[in-house]
């Protein structure tokens, strides 16, 4: 019998699941997050605590300023979220084991029992994309009944981050199962990539070369974000055109 | 026990001792037991375990989009789009999203109050986080409550009863007209401040003036080859933003075309004009004048005689009325002459004293395109299944006149529905003080808003995700939608649909009421008004009977004719046309122009859900609060930091908030986001922010709308910022400059 | 103060009084931990599963959840009272009062699921079917018990386990099994 820590990873191992985001379609309404927000149980920590940048947005959209005033430019709306990174920086510092990588999804997890709140991992991320319960941010009655019975309700102390859904390919995958079936590409998306009216952000296998998200990532000049530090992240970025 | 017992043994010991009852605590299976209550009858297509998904449609803006909502339960979890709706074809924006924060509400109306007017309908509270808000209870039983309206509308005079309604649902507005027109009521009544900024009385009077025909129109963005547009934020809340955001996406697209070019006229940078490829900054109201001069310079280049319509403006002196280089001007006019160019007339540019006038000569830019009725130019919007002529929304101005009846005692019973007047009209039109005359004031407010809070009686309608009901669509589709709205949970609290409570004291009151609404409830009537669309061939389904009927229409969400049915303008006359670049008034004494903008997450009535207040806005990143936009260089000018406290005055009142640094605004003009500063609305709403609905003169332009762009405001100093107090921002997380993020981190 | 505290204590007397301070501090916290371990109250008192399986009623009858989706979810009050409404002997019984009540009355019985993993857990009752388990595999022999109680404690040790057994040496089913984000999300 094979025990699970005899299995090998390799570093550069190529993703599962992966986005493509273009920017020049994003228009920054803010639609992803909310959907974000409404599918995974995120807390809202209200002005006080968002002021010292302690909100909990799994996605954000950054924009910069570019020039003066007249000739003032704001960059390409940029959604950012955890980019899955093959190679992630926040995975090795985790004390407890608590952010580890998915062999079978090929994700970053956040293991909410085994986080003990170091949020050695939200510094190392270079993306800045984790997001930490400073407190037991209570949702007044009756509001948790919108709450997603499929997403963990975090508590005080635990760190959180995007999980592209990941209760939404279990489910996928779970469906197909029963049905015999693979997943077919396009069968289930993220919620960010379901509300965008631009249709900005697509998600899918980046490793079925034939899916819409391999295809769309292999054209053109897309990017992906801080490559350089050796990642591997998952999401392709394009900015304009 | 030791000799030496020391304090510090003594902490360690407490401290073990804490840490091993935690760790005891948490693994005690009680700790995690939980109640569950099953279904005492599974309702019907449901299953243990599985979710289920009601398509319905949005109330949170008078657009329509088509929803499905997952259920679980009988709780209502998650909202999508619905695919198959023609509208937003599976989409939705933020708001349509946060929907479920309005449903789980804590402070909604618990059920049918007598109210004393001015009296809280909630507890004020200490944290927003915490259960300690105690909602003012029900205090009389729904029959009261229906014999209060069956004596209403029993005991005045049918020209003393005024319903004021919001701009959605359709079929309860259906429902007072009918009633109205049988009993001679005053007809119904409809507003709304996205309506008000978006000027769609001068978007509709433009277009009759232009093309002798009255209706909304419709862009074809996506098909466009180069947008102008003239301070329309079609990407906010403009009109349908969910099928405008779709639009631009078809106008970027580069797979099977040229990508579209986009330019973006106004006086300060929207979420819309950050897209831009070209952002021009403009002096307000000078936005006509532009769109003639650019007129005319393209006639020029293509050669041949001027057009009469632009005729009349001298270029040069066009741009610098408008604060712009001429050059600019002929390169965009370059620009235009070799591509074909959709001109759109926004609600920032039409709310001007010469909003009328500036939005005839945008709308006739497009005759040099000549796209009227083509792909990528102007539409007049379908009109829905249902629909035999174009409706619009009351004008500010007719506000107005129904505020100056109320006040002066014409109107004896106002009912108020899926509106709040209080917060939405400008205080200079005096409809709080108004109210204030009005015999009886009946809401049917389903939050505890700022115009609750003025009424004798509050009935609270369902929220929308409990109701039925159907939306006429009015733009952003080719083909006519009537979409329709099922309730996918049970009520949660003791509320009563409107058109129930309507039916049942008409009933009461009898007479001429009662045969007014035949119905049996909100149901039947609905039944009646949608069987009708039975014998209408080539839409999106077809039934054997009008049960039938009804229950694919709730299935589908709606009912689509499958014809494009945009109607072509006649714009044969509009180069011919008398246009003039008239000047815009402007009243107040204060050196810089105000620029109100409707805030893109929160829009007229989104501050009460505690995630769309915490959506970063998409230019400022602020969250939670009001801010004054102010061009950094005027700032620095008078001394002005972030986050310093500063007053905007204008001649009718003053607005206070944090000072916002904004590099992409004109020096000689504060912008102030609209949909802040409740006075009730519930924890998250009230106290928070303000309102610069408060600094707006009634000022009107031709077509009746509000000149909310018209006014001069002074800008004063209140104090420094205070360490730690401030707006609150996303950009002070992710850095505000840089050409990547990476710099900034 | 407190040294003169601590020499009191170090009396014969005081440390008599520590004494009977440390049991009773320690009974007090025996007994809320006993209280913590305790199976809740029930809305039927003393529900008999046993006369359930024993008249043949098979599980998935009043949990039909477990073969479809994540839960196996309890039976509406009206799927109970179609059949007991039907037997004479359980219609006026004394004992299905609270049932005959609620479903009488239009109220809700609310049970305390005991066959419960933590919030952090996601698990999903159809995969374990569809993997070949049956329900006594982890729920016990039902057809012994009254008020249903978890023959052994549901933790992660013995989630595993069954995990890695049922992989055996196929590895890509290990990977899957033993994965985190296959039950933490």
């Amino acid at each position: 019998m094979i025990r699970p820590e005899e299995i090998k990873m390799s570093e550069e191992e190529t993703g599962k699941w992966g986005m493509v985001i273009n920017q020049d379609l994003c228009t920054g309404c803010q639609a992803c997050v909310a959907a974000c927000a409404m599918e995974n149980n995120i807390s809202f920590v209200g002005e006080v605590d968002s002021g010292y940048g302690r909100s909990m947005h799994w996605i954000r959209i950054e924009r910069f300023w570019e020039g003066e005033y007249p000739e003032v430019k704001m960059t390409p709306q940029q959604p950012m979220l955890c980019q899955q990174c093959g190679h992630a920086n926040c995975e090795p510092v985790c004390p407890a084991y608590a952010t580890v990588h998915s062999q079978a999804e090929k994700l970053n997890l956040q293991v909410y029992n085994r986080c003990v709140g170091t949020r050695y991992c939200a510094n190392n991320c270079p993306y800045q994309v984790r997001a930490f319960n400073w407190r037991d941010y209570k949702r007044p009655e009756p509001l948790p009944n919108q709450l997603n019975p499929d997403v963990t309700v975090r508590r005080m102390g635990v760190m959180e981050k995007c999980t592209f859904c990941i209760q939404r390919i279990h489910k996928a995958q779970d469906v197909a199962k029963s049905e015999g079936r693979e997943v077919y590409d396009g069968e289930f998306t993220t919620a960010c990539a379901q509300a965008c009216p631009a249709n900005a952000i697509v998600f899918g296998r980046v490793d079925h070369p034939e899916s819409l998200v391999s295809q769309l990532a292999r054209k053109g000049h897309g990017i992906k974000h801080l490559e350089e530090l050796g990642t591997y992240p998952q999401i392709t970025y394009f900015k304009e055109g | 026990m030791s000799e030496q017992f020391s304090r510090r043994d003594f902490l360690k010991l407490a401290g073990v001792g804490a840490a091993t009852t935690a760790i005891l605590t948490g693994c005690g299976p009680a700790s995690r037991y939980v109640k569950r209550e099953p279904y005492q009858q599974m309702p019907e297509y449901n299953s243990v375990g599985q979710s289920t998904y009601y398509a319905t449609t949005c109330r949170e803006c008078a657009a329509g989009c088509g929803l499905v909502v997952r259920t679980y339960q009988g709780r209502a979890l998650k909202v999508e789009g619905n695919a198959s709706h023609p509208l937003n074809l599976g989409k939705t924006c933020a708001r349509g999203q946060a929907t479920l924060q309005g449903l789980y509400n804590p402070n909604r109306i618990q059920g049918p109050i007598k109210h004393v007017r001015g009296d809280r309908l909630y507890d004020s509270f200490s944290n927003p986080f915490l259960d300690d808000i105690n909602n003012a209870p029900a205090n009389m039983t729904w029959d009261e409550a229906i014999q209060v309206v069956a004596d209403a509308l029993k005991n005045y005079k049918p020209n003393e009863i005024a319903f004021l309604m919001g701009m959605a649902p359709d079929h309860l507005f259906d429902l007072v007209t009918d009633l109205a027109k049988a009993t001679g009521m005053n007809a119904p009544l409809r507003f709304g401040a996205l309506s008000m900024f978006e000027a769609r009385a001068t978007l509709s009077k433009a277009v009759e003036n232009l093309f002798g025909q009255p209706g909304l129109p419709f862009f074809d963005v996506g098909a466009a080859q180069t947008v102008f547009s003239f301070g329309a934020n079609f990407l906010e809340t403009w009109l349908s933003p969910v099928s405008y955001t779709r639009g631009f996406a078809g106008l970027r697209e580069a797979e099977t075309k040229m990508r579209g070019k986009f330019v973006q006229f106004e006086t300060r940078m929207s979420s819309t004009g950050a897209k831009a490829d070209h952002w021009v900054p403009l002096r307000p109201g000078t936005e006509g004048l532009v769109a003639l001069a650019i007129g005319k310079l393209v006639s020029e280049m293509r050669g041949g005689a001027i057009p009469r319509a632009f005729s009349g403006v001298n270029p040069a002196e066009a741009a610098e009325t408008a604060g712009v280089e001429l050059v600019a001007l002929e390169n965009l006019a370059g620009m235009f002459a070799t591509s074909n160019v959709l001109a759109i007339p926004g609600g920032a540019a039409l709310g001007q004293s010469n909003g009328l006038e500036i939005a005839e000569a945008i709308l006739a830019l497009n005759a040099l395109s000549d796209n009227f009725g083509q792909p990528g130019g102007v539409y007049l919007s379908p009109l829905a299944p249902d629909q035999t002529e174009y409706s619009r929304p009351a004008s500010a101005e007719e506000m107005r006149t129904f505020v100056e009846k109320m006040a002066g005692g014409a109107i004896k019973v106002l009912f108020v529905h899926g509106v709040n007047p209080v917060f939405e009209l400008p205080k200079s039109l005096g409809f709080e003080v108004a109210l204030t005359s009005v015999e009886q004031v009946i809401s049917f407010a389903t939050f505890p808003d700022d115009t609750a809070t003025g009424a004798d009686y509050v009935f609270p309608d369902h929220h929308s995700f409990e109701s039925w009901g159907y939306q006429r669509i009015a733009t952003g589709t080719s083909q006519p939608v009537l979409s329709g709205a099922q309730p996918v949970v049970t009520p949660f609290f003791d509320t009563r649909s409107t058109a129930d409570v309507l039916i049942a004291a008409a009933g009461l009151a009898g007479g001429k009421f009662a045969s007014a609404l035949p119905f049996a409830d909100e149901v039947e009537f609905l039944q009646a008004k949608v069987g009708a669309l039975l014998s209408q061939a080539g839409g999106s389904f077809d039934a054997p009977d009008a049960a039938t009927f009804m229950a694919y229409f709730q299935q589908y969400g709606g009912w689509f004719r499958n014809a494009d049915a945009r109607i072509t303008p006649d714009g044969s006359g509009v180069l011919n046309s008398n246009l003039s670049g008239s000047v815009a008034e402007f009243s107040g004494e204060g050196e810089f122009f105000l620029v109100p903008f409707v805030s893109p997450t929160l829009a007229e009535a989104g501050a009460n859900k505690p995630w769309l207040q915490e959506l970063p806005d998409p230019t400022t990143t602020v969250m939670w609060n009001t801010w004054i936009e102010i061009n950094p260089e005027t700032a620095h000018e008078l001394g002005i930091e972030n986050d310093d406290v500063v007053k905007v005055v204008s001649e009718l009142g003053e607005v206070q908030a944090y000072a916002y640094l904004y590099p992409a605004i004109r020096p000689d003009a504060v912008a102030i986001p609209f949909g802040q500063g409740h006075k009730a609305y519930g924890r998250y709403a009230e106290s928070r922010g303000a309102n610069p609905a408060d600094l707006l003169a009634a000022h009107f332009n031709k077509a009746g709308d509000l000149a909310f762009g018209g006014m001069k405001v002074k800008l004063e100093k209140v104090s420094s910022a205070e360490r730690g107090v401030g707006l609150s921002r996303m950009e002070s997380r992710m850095g505000v400059y840089g050409e990547s993020m990476g710099e900034e981190h | 103060m407190i040294k003169k505290f601590f020499d009191w204590l170090k009396q014969p007397l005081g440390l008599i009084a520590a004494g009977i301070v440390f049991l009773a501090v320690f009974s007090a916290f025996a007994y809320w931990l006993y209280t913590t371990q305790q199976a809740p109250a029930q809305p039927v008192p003393g529900f008999p599963h046993k006369t359930h399986v024993a008249f043949g009623i098979q599980c998935l009858y009043c949990h039909p959840g477990a073969s479809k989706g994540p839960a196996a979810g309890i039976p509406s009050q009206s799927k109970c009272w179609g059949c007991h409404n039907q037997i004479v002997k359980t219609r006026d019984s004394a004992l299905l009062a609270p049932l005959k009540d609620a479903v009488l009355n239009g109220e809700s019985l609310v049970w305390v699921p005991v066959a419960i993993v933590p919030d952090f857990v996601q698990f999903n009752h159809r995969a374990h079917i569809a993997a070949g388990k049956n329900c006594e595999d982890c729920h016990g022999d039902v057809s012994q018990m009254g008020i249903y109680q978890n023959p052994q404690v549901f933790n992660m040790g013995w989630c595993l386990n069954c995990h890695v057994e049922t992989a055996g040496e196929d590895q890509e089913l290990l990977i899957k099994l033993s994965d985190c984000g296959t039950c933490h999300y």
